[in-house]
């Protein structure tokens, strides 16, 4: 394959860009680019449109000024890179990370129910797993508190690059998280006649129990939400919190991997009348019918992994490599994730590996980008390649589901941000 | 108890450990005569430096500096002369447990304000009484950052004639902590996100009014700016957090530790934060050495943080990496007193401060300087004294422990 080049004038610029790359790694304040800058030539994947074989994405004050093929007019005054022989893709979207974060700072261990908490308390700009999904094509991602509690927190939906977390920031309190199945008990331990010198000698300690601890939520958020109506009366953070759920304000994701968990989840949800997404759903593929009834979104955890996530992985789910390819096939719709899959690849690997599975390109690449910008409410500023979007891009060295793929540059907001591989 | 016999212990309390302050710090207790102490290079404050000049200590007090020592006074004084000596402020040592986290960290509750480090003060206390040998003459007593809330730190002075140290102020600042030692894995919190909700909850009770009690009164205080706030908070989640806290309830932060510090330095300045930075070392990374440099150049007060016997390496490694020497024996005294608002007693020898000093060899940012003397209220409590054939009191002390570096 032969090496992309810059024209001359462009390696300046790409000097330029590397620059401020460094200035932006040590100050964390990336500028803004000052002119128009045209990517010429490239193969566009826009997500939710046609691929064009030869196209222009011209990008100014961070956002997508224009989009189209070869005759899509280039502004006076614009950089031009040009682009042969490479392609680009709207900026991959992990609808399910997990950071480097300590798993002590991501779990709030002192309750089983802590609505109110929120990930983006434990968030660093230079987390090193952020860094290197940024570096890997990623520039949005869904954090959510950790999976030992069983209502752990509110997640929230942030950029990859950014001053500090705030100033990421997609979507501040975009979901409320849940676990089901082993890992939330794990630790706990039952009272036998022995003293009781630590927190931890309380309920949950099997699944039955982890599943009554999220009832017993719901239903006391629910009570306190038909008193509300009758006399107003202030509730505590968490119960708002789980009424902003009852209420269809608030997306639920439930981690469920098992088919038992999954079961539960849908009953739950369907119990208390809430919609709830499905996360790290591995044994998906044994409850096909119950989730297209259900109508749910499926985010399918590291596809490519025979592992059962979870710190723990007691689980029990039987991960299939074809699941993938049948939730297309039933019409499901579900979100390609790395999730806490410890043998979870870069996210286009996963994409890539579905495709191996039987998922066409086109879905593969959806389910990075403009399925999960759109399951998790983000869809008007990213996901896909479009007039007036951000410009959250990658510049891919040849097809993103190539194995030898490599992002050449990933931008957000328009800004080149590729940290150094 | 209920909290009003709580509150009316505290009270009574306050009044007994106030005589007993006051009481340690007796007139009796300093020497009569007024003290002419003279060297060739004084450092009355970091910015004011004075060469061949002299200081006026009457009453363990600074009555004059300088050119406004009244002839009649100095004829009356007793003459303690460093000939070519250095003569700096006393060091200040901001918020520590001096190795008393069993006294101050209250393990039971990780919510504890309305808890005295003053309490727990002893002032015969080994480490406190050893703190003269590393030129401290002033200490921050706080409670551990063990608990999310330890409660309030106290000024406390290592020496006195008696030989006992004393308190200075007994209220001070409330120490808050997000720092790993505050999520105690055997109770609530135990994560990051456990630890700053449960500051900003209480901190919001005690806004809405709906709390009441002690330790609702010394958070009130905090909302209204009259009590000192120090959070301890290094990683870059941890000091953000506490930059959040600070900027939604309006109130100035000061953070201990602040490994991390060179991610957010614009927040830093921003919101006015002083930083109390975690002692330097040799084997440190060059990241970390140069943070003091960083800081400076940025305009971000900070100080350093102990063991007291690492203040003196800490400014000398930070000069090695970039820092100026002012700036760096400014951390040493004036920050970390001013930071307490504690400059009008100790921290620099302007008039009406404590006469706490240390006299070094040669410059007190070269180790190769030897410390000659440290003062405190005017009394030497190490070193000798010149042209006083009597040895001090903690000399024979000083002489036995070598680690003393009194030369």
């Amino acid at each position: 394959m032969p090496r992309p080049h810059f024209a001359p004038t462009l390696s300046l610029m790409a000097l330029l860009a590397t620059a401020s790359l460094a200035a932006q790694t040590e100050t964390r304040a990336p500028a803004k680019a000052d002119g128009p800058i045209a990517f010429t030539h490239a193969r566009l994947l826009p997500g939710g449109a046609a691929a064009i074989a030869d196209g222009v994405l011209v990008v100014h004050n961070g956002r997508i000024a224009a989009i189209g093929g070869a005759d899509t007019p280039i502004p006076e005054g614009a950089s031009v890179v040009d682009c042969r022989g490479k392609t680009i893709t709207p900026g991959l979207i992990d609808a399910s990370f997990r950071t480097a974060a300590n798993v002590a700072d991501a779990n709030e261990q002192g309750s089983e129910i802590t609505p109110q908490l929120r990930a983006l308390d434990t968030l660093d700009p230079e987390d090193k797993l952020l860094l290197r999904a940024r570096a890997a094509g990623v520039t949005a991602v869904h954090v959510m508190p950790g999976t030992r509690s069983v209502i752990g927190g509110l997640g929230c939906v942030v950029k990859t690059a950014g001053s500090e977390p705030r100033t990421m920031l997609l979507k501040e309190d975009a979901t409320l998280h849940i676990t089901l199945g082993a890992e939330p008990s794990m630790g706990n331990r039952a009272i036998r006649g022995g003293e009781v010198d630590s927190i931890y000698y309380r309920r949950p300690t099997t699944r039955m129990g982890v599943v009554w601890e999220v009832r017993r939520s719901f239903f006391d958020a629910k009570q306190a939400l038909e008193t509300v109506a009758g006399a107003p009366q202030p509730a505590d953070p968490g119960t708002v919190v789980l009424q902003k759920v009852l209420q269809g304000q608030l997306t639920a994701v439930t981690t469920a991997r098992s088919e038992q968990d999954l079961r539960t989840a849908l009953r739950i949800a369907d119990e208390f009348g809430y919609k709830t997404v499905l996360d790290e759903a591995q044994d998906a593929h044994l409850v096909l019918d119950e989730l297209a009834a259900a109508k749910t979104t499926v985010l399918l955890g590291a596809p490519s992994a025979s592992l059962v996530a979870g710190t723990g992985a007691q689980d029990g789910a039987e991960p299939r490599s074809a699941t993938v390819a049948q939730l297309a096939a039933r019409g499901i719709p579900f979100v390609i994730t790395t999730g806490t899959n410890l043998q979870a690849l870069d996210l286009v690997r996963e994409a890539m590996f579905a495709t191996r599975n039987g998922l066409s390109p086109a879905q593969a690449l959806d389910a990075v980008t403009l399925e999960p910008a759109k399951l998790l409410g983000i869809a008007d500023r990213t996901g896909s390649l479009q007039k007036g979007k951000d410009a959250d891009f990658v510049v891919w060295s040849t097809d993103p589901l190539d194995p030898a793929a490599v992002a050449e540059s990933v931008h957000i907001d328009g800004i080149s941000v590729l940290a150094p591989r | 108890m209920n909290r009003c016999s709580a509150a009316a212990l505290r009270g009574s309390l306050l009044l007994a450990l106030a005589s007993l302050a006051a009481a340690t710090a007796a007139p009796g207790q300093t020497p009569a005569q007024d003290l002419l102490v003279r060297c060739q290079t004084m450092v009355i404050a970091p910015d004011t430096v004075l060469q061949g000049s002299a200081l006026l200590v009457r009453q363990g007090k600074i009555a004059y500096v300088g050119d406004e020592i009244p002839a009649e006074a100095k004829a009356g004084a007793k003459l303690v002369d460093y000939g070519s000596a250095v003569l700096v402020p006393g060091f200040v040592l901001p918020p520590t447990t001096l190795g008393r986290e069993r006294d101050l960290a209250e393990g039971a509750l990780p919510f504890t304000p309305d808890l005295r480090a003053v309490e727990a003060f002893d002032p015969w206390q080994e480490e406190l009484l050893r703190l003269p040998q590393h030129g401290v003459t002033s200490v921050l007593l706080s409670p551990s950052p063990r608990n999310l809330a330890g409660g309030l730190g106290a000024l406390v002075k290592p020496g006195s004639e008696t030989g006992g140290g004393r308190v200075v102020t007994p209220e001070l600042q409330l120490a808050l902590s997000l720092a790993q030692v505050a999520r105690n894995p055997e109770r609530e919190p135990t994560s990051l996100m456990g630890a700053i909700d449960a500051l900003r909850t209480a901190l919001q009770k005690a806004k809405s009014g709906l709390a009441s009690g002690p330790d609702a009164l010394i958070l009130r205080g905090v909302l209204e700016g009259s009590r000192k706030v120090t959070v301890a908070a290094d990683t870059y989640p941890e000091l953000l957090g506490a930059l959040d806290l600070a900027r939604e309830f309006g109130f100035q932060p000061v953070l201990l530790g602040a490994t991390e510090a060179h991610k957010l330095v614009p927040r830093l300045l921003e919101q006015k934060a002083t930083l109390v930075l975690n002692p330097l070392r040799f084997d440190q990374p060059e990241r970390q050495l140069q943070l003091p440099s960083l800081l400076a150049e940025a305009g971000v007060p900070f100080c350093f943080g102990g063991p007291a016997e690492s203040l003196r390496l800490s400014a000398v490694l930070a000069v090695k990496h970039g820092l100026d020497r002012r700036t760096a024996l400014t951390a040493l005294t004036r920050t970390p007193a001013q930071t307490f608002d504690q400059a009008a007693l100790v921290g620099s020898l302007r008039q009406g401060c404590g006469a706490d000093f240390v006299v070094f060899g040669g410059d007190p940012l070269d180790l190769g300087s030897p410390h000659l003397a440290t003062w405190i209220d005017g009394v030497c409590l190490l070193g000798t004294v010149p042209g006083n054939a009597r040895k001090s009191k903690t000399e024979d002390a000083a002489a036995v422990a070598p680690a003393a570096g009194v030369r």
